[in-house]
């Protein structure tokens, strides 16, 4: 791993901006016109052959980042490039090239295949729409691409029902590996599935990453699971990116009370240790996006603040080399 | 510490388009006062049938078939309806996974939660409401008075977990059943949730049943651990015991399928292969022989029985597995490596 | 691993999936159904009786035996005649071709008319989608009946006037036949009918579809939106249509027949059960025969095709595989 980091230690994927805001209806008839900021000024920079892990709670824009970032929403500001090319505003068909080195795993198995068609035509749907096979060569490449994520490809026949939802997580991932993709965004690709079976999903991704050389944006909320599979880790507060720094350095020494927060909050599975902790817990709850915090929006909850937390936006910078943070008292 | 709940070989099935499901089969455990039990297993383990059949809330398909659930000496499962909702909400309260449809949407929350004082406590309208309004502040959520005029929609998901918390706790019952309390919920918010319940537990000294398929939330709350596995009981112990000296193969690759927040990076998590087993027919062998590392030639022919280990710290450790995996695991290192 | 894959079904929802194919499962859903292939049965000799039924019929529909006139049920005539002395049970299976005919001419119509207007408006939204589902609210406002007795008072003496007209003007005999209006009115009054139905429904799976995340997963592929289309949203959107297919059929005949009752139907020689109804009911107290044939009739339909209904709603609803 370390030999080849060094050896492409370079962007694959650069995210300068990013800001995607949703506009809702409001009140008991719509009459209302109002603004979600699911996605405000976000940052980033995924390096070839890493993982960069994303964290946050539910409604902190985590996966509006990975969907914009893929041009599957319009962003609303903002840039995102693709090793030199810069995806945001291309068209469909220019985008469509792109598409085929930029794919997505989703979170919920059950809704992300066709009810209808075959987990082959499934798999072989990309395989002839990007023409990396032919008619005959597909199902080939499908038996092989089924057996690559540990499925009998026997099964190229069957419909999605079938399948318990830890296969249907290994037929995405065959589908979006039949891209020959560069880069994978994997949306809490393990939160709908049993512990035992997560477990396997995430063996599966850091083999095939290893393999083909890939590189992911891992989003999750799973604490443990990011620091288990990512190299460096963004953290995400409603819609900012609030921290990101290699996985040691944030989980052991996080500078934004944010993080530190969050990581208070983990259980740790050790009766013991759990004991002789300290449990301070963090107090409420998550803002709306629809009217977020002015300043730092973390600024209501947040144990440190002080006099410019509640109106001046928290400057994005690196505080040492590769962590960065947006907080003033640091 | 004395007995409060003894469940008795308990078994329970569903009856579907093509024969049975069979959810729980032959379940028997105790829970002192005071005490905090946890559940744990998969989806489709049994652990929140199990739950439901104590109290007699299974769904139209499902039915009880045997066994006995003693609260404080009387069997629940022999009372009539009138007995059993005084239990219900009474002696044993519940919280259940998700917080969002718990609740009635049409009603305000002081006329819900005052719901089960005027039942089983025969309270006046207003003691009731008055005494929902201190529940309130009780688990948390300030100016009590003023919310209980509020709709369900008006709190969110952590604050109505915690007004089933207050509703489930009004009549100050003996037992409370979480089941998976805090799955729906954030980590941040489930942290909350977490200390609540103990706090809650300290100060009224009920006894917790706590049902999750998540080993990491069981470290911070239980007392005893009880690992289910395709209805089956497969592993009993404290908690200490689960975490430290699991005899359960299956215990043995929960715990390594954990990644944990410590962080000994580069490792591979340890996979349990396979899925759990089909239903659909009593096994007549151990039902988690297809996917365990350590199986022999017994465990194909013959389903064991939860008996107590050998050499363990407590009596109360006990094990169904034919074979005593200390000497394997050491010799592996702990890891569960699948071979065929 | 692959082996240990293959190894049981995974959870209890997996445990009833057979092997086999979507479709193949629903129709084995479909056979299993009672109730269904109760009224598959004369669902099926109904289209049978339709194409077939003139080689079937023991006299021509009109036919007069004026030896026989209101002649109760024999081994001649065995249900009897009408007062022009025409063979009830000739009548009852022509009438057949009639309710046939108009059932499946005017869901078609409807059909096409409703699948346009609603993709447009779940495709497009913003002011289509509004305009579209103001028209259908509108529509399904007014009572059926009503409706189509105020197209038939307005719409039959212009159009009568205007065939007169182009007669007049061409000489082609074509224009002579004012069946045609009959025709056209109430094929246009049970579409009138029958489209906003079809529009709401596949406006809301267009909708529904459309947000599912294996279109998302398609559009991540970088699928065309005609793909998406026809490979995705279209398959899926299948199931229900045919379930309301299936209803619409049914309701339209007797729809038809509420039509002929009421004198708004077809005018044709060609006999409808709600015609026979309608003149039955007169000399029903003397000769109740003549209501029970066409009646009956009426009321299996009507049955089966709820029957049918039912039985596609249950064996194409994927979450009854679930459980």
């Amino acid at each position: 791993m370390s030999q080849t980091d060094t050896l492409n230690d370079r962007t694959l994927v650069r995210v300068e901006g990013l800001t995607k805001h949703f506009s809702v209806r409001i009140g008991a008839y719509g009459e209302t016109k109002a603004t979600v900021h699911a996605l405000d000024d976000v940052s980033f920079t995924v390096k070839r052959g890493e993982t960069l892990g994303l964290v946050g709670e539910s409604g902190c824009g985590k996966s509006t980042a990975g969907l914009t970032l893929l041009q599957l929403h319009t962003p609303t500001s903002g840039k995102v490039f693709f090793e030199d090319t810069e995806v945001t505003g291309l068209a469909d068909k220019e985008m469509r090239p792109l598409r085929q080195k930029m794919q997505i795993i989703f979170q919920d198995p059950y809704s992300t295949l066709s009810p209808r068609m075959t987990i082959g035509n499934a798999i072989g749907e990309p395989l002839w729409l990007h023409n990396l096979a032919t008619e005959q060569g597909g199902q080939e490449r499908i038996a092989e691409l089924l057996g690559q994520v540990g499925l009998n490809p026997a099964f190229a026949f069957r419909y999605p029902h079938e399948f318990s939802g830890g296969q249907r997580q290994r037929v995405c991932i065959a589908r979006a590996l039949a891209c020959e993709p560069e880069f994978i965004v994997c949306d809490e690709p393990i939160s709908a599935l049993d512990v035992s079976i997560q477990a396997q999903i995430i063996n599966l991704l850091q083999d095939l990453q290893e393999a083909y050389h890939l590189t992911y944006l891992f989003i999750a909320h799973d604490l443990a699971v990011v620091r288990h599979i990512s190299d460096r880790v963004a953290v995400m507060y409603l819609g900012r990116v609030v921290e990101m720094a290699p996985k040691d350095r944030l989980f052991d020494n996080p500078l934004h009370p944010y993080t530190h927060a969050l990581l208070q909050a983990v259980p740790v599975p050790n009766p013991r240790q759990e004991r002789q902790r300290e449990h301070t817990v963090i107090r409420g709850n998550v803002p709306s996006a629809i009217n977020p915090p002015s300043g730092c929006r973390f600024h209501p909850r947040c144990p440190l603040a002080f006099e410019p937390c509640d109106h001046v936006v928290p400057e994005w910078r690196e505080v040492e080399s590769d962590h960065w943070v947006a907080c003033h008292a640091v | 510490m004395s007995e409060l709940l003894e469940v008795q070989d308990l078994q329970t099935r569903f009856k579907v388009r093509k024969g049975y499901v069979y959810a729980v089969n032959g379940v028997s455990f105790r829970l002192e006062e005071g005490e905090t039990l946890a559940v744990v297993g998969e989806s489709g383990c049994g652990k929140s049938v199990t739950m439901l059949s104590l109290v007699r809330l299974l769904p139209p398909a499902g039915r009880i078939e045997s066994g006995q659930v003693l609260l404080r000496g009387d069997d629940l499962l022999a009372l009539d309806q009138r007995q059993l909702r005084d239990v219900r909400g009474g002696q044993v309260g519940m919280i259940f996974q998700d917080p969002m449809t718990s609740l009635n949407p049409f009603i305000n929350i002081g006329t819900q939660m005052a719901e089960p004082l005027l039942y089983h406590r025969g309270m006046s309208k207003k003691d009731a409401l008055a005494r929902s309004a201190e529940l309130l502040e009780m688990v948390g959520i300030p100016d009590g008075v003023a919310r209980l005029r509020e709709y369900p929609h008006q709190f969110s998901g952590g604050m109505r977990q915690r007004v089933m918390i207050a509703m489930a706790m009004s009549c100050e019952p003996s037992v409370l059943i979480a089941d998976e309390p805090t799955t729906a919920l954030d980590v941040t918010i489930q942290a909350q949730i977490v200390e609540l319940v103990k706090e809650l537990r300290d100060r009224s000294g009920v006894a917790v049943i706590w049902i999750t398929h998540d080993l990491s939330v069981v470290a911070g709350i239980a007392d005893r651990v009880i690992v289910m596995y395709a209805g089956y009981i497969v592993e009993e112990a404290p908690v200490d015991a689960i975490f430290e000296d699991p005899r359960h193969p299956y215990t043995v690759g929960l715990l390594g399928a954990l990644p944990s927040l410590g962080g000994e990076t580069g490792t591979r998590l340890t996979t349990i292969g396979g899925a759990p087993p089909d239903l659909a027919e009593l096994p007549t062998f151990c039902p988690f022989h297809t996917r365990c590392p350590f199986v022999i030639d017994r465990c194909r022919s013959e389903n064991p029985m939860l008996e107590p280990v050998s050499g363990a710290s407590d009596r109360g450790h006990r094990a169904a597995c034919w074979v005593d995996i200390r000497g394997v695991t050491e010799q592996t290192g702990g890891t569960v490596a699948t071979e065929q | 691993m692959t082996t240990q894959e293959l190894s049981g079904p995974a959870t209890f929802s997996t445990v009833e999936a057979s092997r086999s194919n979507l479709w193949k499962d629903a129709l084995a859903r479909l056979a299993a159904n009672r109730l269904a292939v109760v009224g598959i049965i004369p669902i099926i000799l109904l289209f049978f009786i339709a194409i077939f039924g003139p080689y079937l019929t023991p006299y021509d529909f009109l036919a007069q035996d004026f030896t026989a006139r209101l002649a109760p049920p024999s081994s001649v005539h065995w249900l009897g005649t009408d007062e022009l002395g025409r063979d009830v049970f000739s009548r009852i299976l022509y009438g057949a071709r009639t309710a046939v005919s108009v059932g499946v001419i005017s869901t078609v119509i409807s059909l096409v008319v409703g699948i346009i207007m609603g993709s447009l408006a779940g495709y497009l939204g913003g002011r289509v989608d509004m305009m579209v589902v103001w028209l259908t609210d509108v529509t399904r406002s007014m009572p059926a009946l009503l409706l189509a007795i105020v197209i038939n008072l307005t719409l039959k003496v212009p159009l009568e006037a205007w065939l007169e007209q182009m007669y007049l003007q061409t000489k082609n005999t074509f224009f002579r036949q004012t069946m045609w209006v009959d025709l056209v009115l109430v094929f246009g009054a049970l579409a009138l009918i029958q489209w906003p139905g079809y529009a709401r429904l596949i406006r809301g799976q267009i909708l529904s579809i459309r947000s599912r995340n294996y279109v998302l997963a398609a559009r991540a592929l970088g699928m065309p939106t005609n793909r998406i289309l026809t490979r995705y949203v279209i398959p899926n959107a299948m199931g229900p249509l045919i379930v309301a297919v299936s209803a619409g059929l049914g309701g339209a005949m007797v729809l038809e027949s509420a039509f002929s009752f009421l004198g708004v139907g077809v005018q044709l020689p060609i006999p409808s059960w709600g015609k026979m109804i309608s003149d039955g009911l007169r000399l029903w107290q003397t000769h109740s025969y003549l209501l029970v044939g066409p009646a009956a009739m009426m009321a299996i339909i009507t049955v089966s095709f709820a029957w049918l209904g039912d039985g596609l709603n249950d064996a194409l609803n994927p979450r009854q595989w679930k459980e």
